[in-house]
């Protein structure tokens, strides 16, 4: 078929052979030779003919033609670039933009889990733990007993699997020489088997590698490919996790990162009894771990349902073996206490994306969703009124024998072109704006486009192709060969359905662009109130590290801070130092009740008794500057053999000790069995999050409390902060080789990680609205222009009937001013509408905030008037003499 | 697109009859092009006159729908020509053609000379 069998010349050489024959047999009957071969000739006819018919009929004719409509459509593009660049560009931002979002959307919301038939698979959810209980979250963790007690019923959901991360943040690796920090979770022995993960290589764990705490390790595809290399013996060899060697026994499926929310996991081990591996990596409690505390709430439970059963009938089958389980260590319930209740949820997402992340992404798409219309619709308008202008040129060809059907082909195949090189470049540009949003949102999963992605993408294509297709369809259809003799320029084209049509696709552009202008403008505006959120301390000049060392006693953790925040204050550069058990700015907060004067305070009114504490060190207040308002601050004299002194907040002094003098009263933990007294009150400050509000706070000393683990350390520089860490990382692997500082930042760094989704989301935004309005500025000012060249010579008969330039100016302007209007109108309710849908988003801006209405308003305006300052000059310096004489 | 193909009816009405021609020729032997097309004038009593460039723009058609094979070969007076051969198919596809063609003429009889019946 696609092959050629003969060639033009053998067919031509065959006629020639024929013309001989002929030749020879005329001769044979008498005839001379000269009119032998006249005859010969004669006989046949027209030998070109022949062999044009050949040439025609031959099967290679399609492609030839398809080469030269390229080669026709490729030279009619390059003499207008402007409109072939703009087009494809505009494509390209639309369609790439479109696919980018679609694509994160499509990893974080659409995609399913790497396992076994994932949509039995569901994450175990709780009302609220009993009281007296600590828990990671209140909905989603479990306690050891409660995960024991279902595990062992295989009726509903079989198995049951706990998986809980070895550390808040990242914990100390080592795998060599040099400390490192990962990601680690300690799971159950059926957590391959049971989600249905393949291994790559090696084996997972099994259920008696649960039992025997097996001192062995899976990494993950991600892990192995980064810090491995993909070296296959990684097998066999040692990882130490806190100073703990695991045998790397097995590699898991390519594309499994773990079931953490929004993270990757790097390793799994078996669920472990030591307490240098407590979950969490939280410090042993009176010498209890997970294991052995019944009353912390800290395992993620995930389970498969049995076949045939309903989510329903799980729980029910489960529930009272739950709230049996749930009382475990604290007796039986109080009288009226409403006991625990159990849900499963969904869990064949990614885990944790959909909260963090579906709504932003859902609005996102709706907002480039608004771009590609703008896009198409544009790259529509440009073709056009480019073929509309071409209108003579069509009629001229089909005077001159093209046929209609060749007319139509030659627009498709321009219109294709265009498509697909935009589509390339849309392409490209999706990978790379796909890679920006999946840093800039921290999604740590890889997010590479797969075939739905291109499906997608393909989609929006031919949905363009078509309508570029259809576009130019009517136009050429309506040139007749009669129109290239008979009409000039000035009469040609004065269609009013066709430019009322543009002029409605103009105002629905404006629409668009006002609505796209209110969202970006209320995101930045609350980017800007969040920027701009007085954090309560004097955050330049901070930097912050944890280290996780491993103490045999409680006096030895002491001493280990004591002489690490020495060291770090000897070196240059350093003006004070501290420790702290949470860091700041972390989103984590440890949140309980607090005694105040030996009893659990009255809250009027029903409200919240619930206090945020946190354990620091000495000079904590002054390194971060912030105000102490009252008493004194901690210090290097507050020991474990001194009095115990804690430190309030304003609000905690509000709350607390309404007109009271807080200083010297006593306050404790929610059982009473630590009990402090307030030598401090210091101003409020932004301590988990930007975008918080303020809450009672206290303070313990860390030197006085029955635990230690893991800190974070505080350091107040002079001059760059960063240039500050490897001199500390030198002192930290001094005192011991196996600590990596983990997660080092400067502290406006941490805190500003807590607005991370409204930067992403507003930076998003306003690209997405400047997009619109360059889009919209090209459209109108393409339609403009165009409009304004048909009707030269209409301008020129006014302007020689007496028209003065301002009138024609405003002539122009007017036509652009009407569309603005038509657009702002439809566009405010529907901005309205997607100010509600935001609101939830936004930060100290409300959805009808007038000044952001207003600036999108005289956005548009503005765009409209520049967008048509050009044409309209251009019309005002029409020469009426010179238009008039063109025709 | 410069080409004009206005006669199209024409050679559409042709082609089956010459293609049918053709291939009854090419029964008795293989033949190059100038050789069919004098073999169907002579036979037809130089009724038929066999317009010559559509004559090989027909052989071309049949040895696209591999009903005849062609190769270059040498006619008798030594001269180079391009031999054409039946084939399997081709032979197949005269027999049905030349009954259709039988069943097309009887009816076309029946109608043009009715029998007993005044026009």
């Amino acid at each position: 078929m696609f092959r050629r069998k003969r060639s033009a010349e053998d067919f031509a050489e065959e006629i020639r052979s024929h013309l001989e024959l002929e030749a020879d047999e005329l001769r044979s009957e008498g005839m001379d030779q000269e009119e032998a071969h006249r005859r010969a000739r004669v006989d046949f006819g027209s030998v070109r003919a022949a062999r044009e018919r050949f040439y025609m009929k031959s099967r290679w004719q399609w492609l030839d033609r398809l080469v030269r409509d390229l080669r026709f459509g490729f030279r009619s593009l390059r003499q207008s670039p402007g409109f072939a660049l703009t087009a494809i560009l505009t494509l390209a931002l639309g369609v790439g933009a479109n696919t980018a979002v679609f694509s994160v959307m499509n990893a974080v919301l659409l995609r399913s889990l790497p396992v076994a038939d994932p949509h039995r698979l569901f994450y175990l959810r709780t009302s609220n733990p009993p009281r007296g209980t600590g828990t990671i979250d209140t909905t989603q963790t479990f306690s050891y007993p409660v995960y024991d007690a279902l595990r062992n019923d295989k009726r509903a959901l079989s198995p049951v699997i706990a998986y809980v991360p070895l550390s808040g943040n990242k914990v100390a690796v080592r795998y060599g020489a040099q400390p490192e920090e990962g990601e680690g979770d300690m799971v159950s022995g059926t957590f391959f088997s049971g989600l249905g993960v393949k291994l790559s290589r090696g084996r997972g764990f099994t259920e008696q590698d649960e039992k025997d705490h097996a001192p062995i390790a899976v990494i993950s595809y991600n892990y192995w490919t980064r810090r491995f290399a993909r070296n296959p013996d990684v097998l066999g060899s040692t990882l130490y996790v806190n100073a703990i060697g695991f045998t790397i026994i097995g590699i898991a499926a390519e594309g499994f990162e773990g079931l953490e929310p929004g993270a990757s996991t790097d390793f799994w081990i078996p669920l472990q009894n030591r307490p240098e591996l407590n979950a969490w990596g939280n410090a042993p409690e009176d010498g209890k771990i997970y294991t052995t505390n019944p009353t912390w709430w800290c395992l993620r439970l995930i389970g498969r349902i049995a076949p045939g059963v309903s989510r329903q009938q799980a729980v029910s089958a489960l529930t009272p073996l739950f709230q049996r389980a749930a009382y475990v260590g604290l007796g039986s319930p109080m009288e009226g206490e409403k006991p625990p209740t159990l849900g499963l949820e969904e869990a064949k997402g990614f885990p944790g994306y959909s909260e963090r992340f579906g709504k932003p992404l859902r609005l996102l798409m709706a907002m480039v969703g608004f771009v590609l219309l703008i896009a198409l619709t544009n790259v529509a308008m440009l073709l056009m009124a480019r073929n509309a202008a071409r209108q003579r040129e069509f009629s001229m060809r089909l005077a001159l024998g093209a046929g209609r059907r060749d007319l139509l082909r030659q627009l498709l195949i321009e219109s294709l072109m265009l498509v697909a090189a935009g589509g390339v470049l849309a392409w490209l540009f999706a990978i790379a704006a796909t890679r920006a949003l999946a840093a800039w949102a921290q999604i740590e999963s890889s997010l590479a486009p797969d075939e739905t992605v291109l499906i997608f993408a393909l989609s929006i294509l031919v949905l363009a192709a078509l309508l570029f297709g259809l576009a130019p369809l009517r136009i050429a259809l309506a040139a007749g060969p009669a129109l290239a003799l008979k009409s000039s320029a000035a009469t040609s084209n004065v269609d009013a359905g066709k430019s009322r049509a543009a002029k409605a696709i103009v105002a629905l552009q404006m629409t668009l662009c006002v609505v796209l202008l209110v969202g970006a403008g209320l995101l930045i505006r609350t980017l800007r109130n969040l920027e701009n959120t007085p954090l309560g301390l004097h955050v330049d000049g901070l930097v912050v590290f944890g280290v996780k060392p491993e103490f045999k006693s409680v006096p030895q953790g002491i001493a280990f801070y004591q002489e690490l925040m020495s060291k770090l204050r000897a070196l240059p550069a350093v003006e004070s130092v501290t420790v702290m058990g949470e860091r700041l700015g972390s989103w984590w907060s440890n949140n309980s009740d607090m005694t105040v004067d030996g009893r659990l305070p009255d809250v009027p009114n029903g409200g919240s008794r619930t206090v945020r504490s946190n354990v620091v060190g000495p000079g904590f207040f002054t390194t971060l500057g912030v105000p102490v308002l009252a008493g004194r601050d901690f210090a290097d004299s507050d020991t474990a053999n001194s009095p115990h002194v804690g430190i309030i907040n304003e609000q905690f002094a509000k709350r607390f000790f309404p007109n009271q003098n807080p200083l010297g009263r006593m306050i404790g933990t929610g059982d009473g069995r630590y009990q402090m007294t307030v030598v401090g009150v210091v101003k409020d400050h932004k301590y988990r999050s930007i975008d918080e509000g303020p809450i009672p706070m206290a303070w313990y000393m860390y030197a006085q409390i029955p635990i230690v683990g893991k800190m974070d350390v505080e350091m107040r520089v002079h001059g760059d902060p960063l240039a500050i860490l490897p001199s500390a990382r030198k002192v930290v692997q001094q005192m011991d080789p196996n600590l990596a500082l983990i997660k080092p930042m400067t502290q406006r760094a941490q805190y500003e990680l807590t607005i991370s989704n409204q930067i992403l989301f507003a930076r998003l935004a306003g690209f997405f609205g400047l997009l619109a309005v360059v889009l919209v500025a090209t459209g109108l000012y393409g339609t403009l222009a165009y409009r304004v060249s048909r009707r030269t010579a209409e301008i020129g008969v006014r302007m020689a009937l007496g028209a003065a330039r301002a009138q024609v100016v405003w002539m122009i302007l007017r036509d652009s001013l009407l569309l603005t209007a038509f657009g702002v109108v439809a566009g405010i309710p529907l901005a309205i509408f997607v100010g509600r849908a935001l609101s939830s988003s936004l930060y100290g801006v409300r959805p009808l905030d007038l000044v952001t209405y207003a600036l999108a308003i005289s956005g548009v305006t503005l765009v409209a008037l520049a967008a048509s300052a050009a044409p309209a000059g251009r019309a005002a310096s029409i020469d009426p003499q010179k238009a008039l004489r063109e025709e | 697109m410069p080409t004009q193909e206005n006669n199209e009816d024409r050679i559409a009405l042709l082609q089956g009859t010459l293609d049918l021609l053709i291939l009854k020729t090419l029964l008795l032997g293989p033949c190059h092009g100038q050789g069919v097309a004098r073999s169907i004038q002579r036979q037809s009593e130089e009724v038929l006159f066999v317009d010559h460039g559509s004559l090989y723009l027909a052989l071309q058609r049949l040895e696209d729908k591999k009903l005849i094979q062609a190769k270059w070969g040498v006619s008798e007076n030594n001269r180079k020509a391009r031999f054409y051969s039946l084939t399997a198919k081709g032979r197949a596809e005269l027999l049905e053609k030349t009954s259709q063609w039988k069943k097309l003429t009887r009816a076309m009889g029946l109608i043009l000379e009715p029998q007993g019946e005044e026009v």
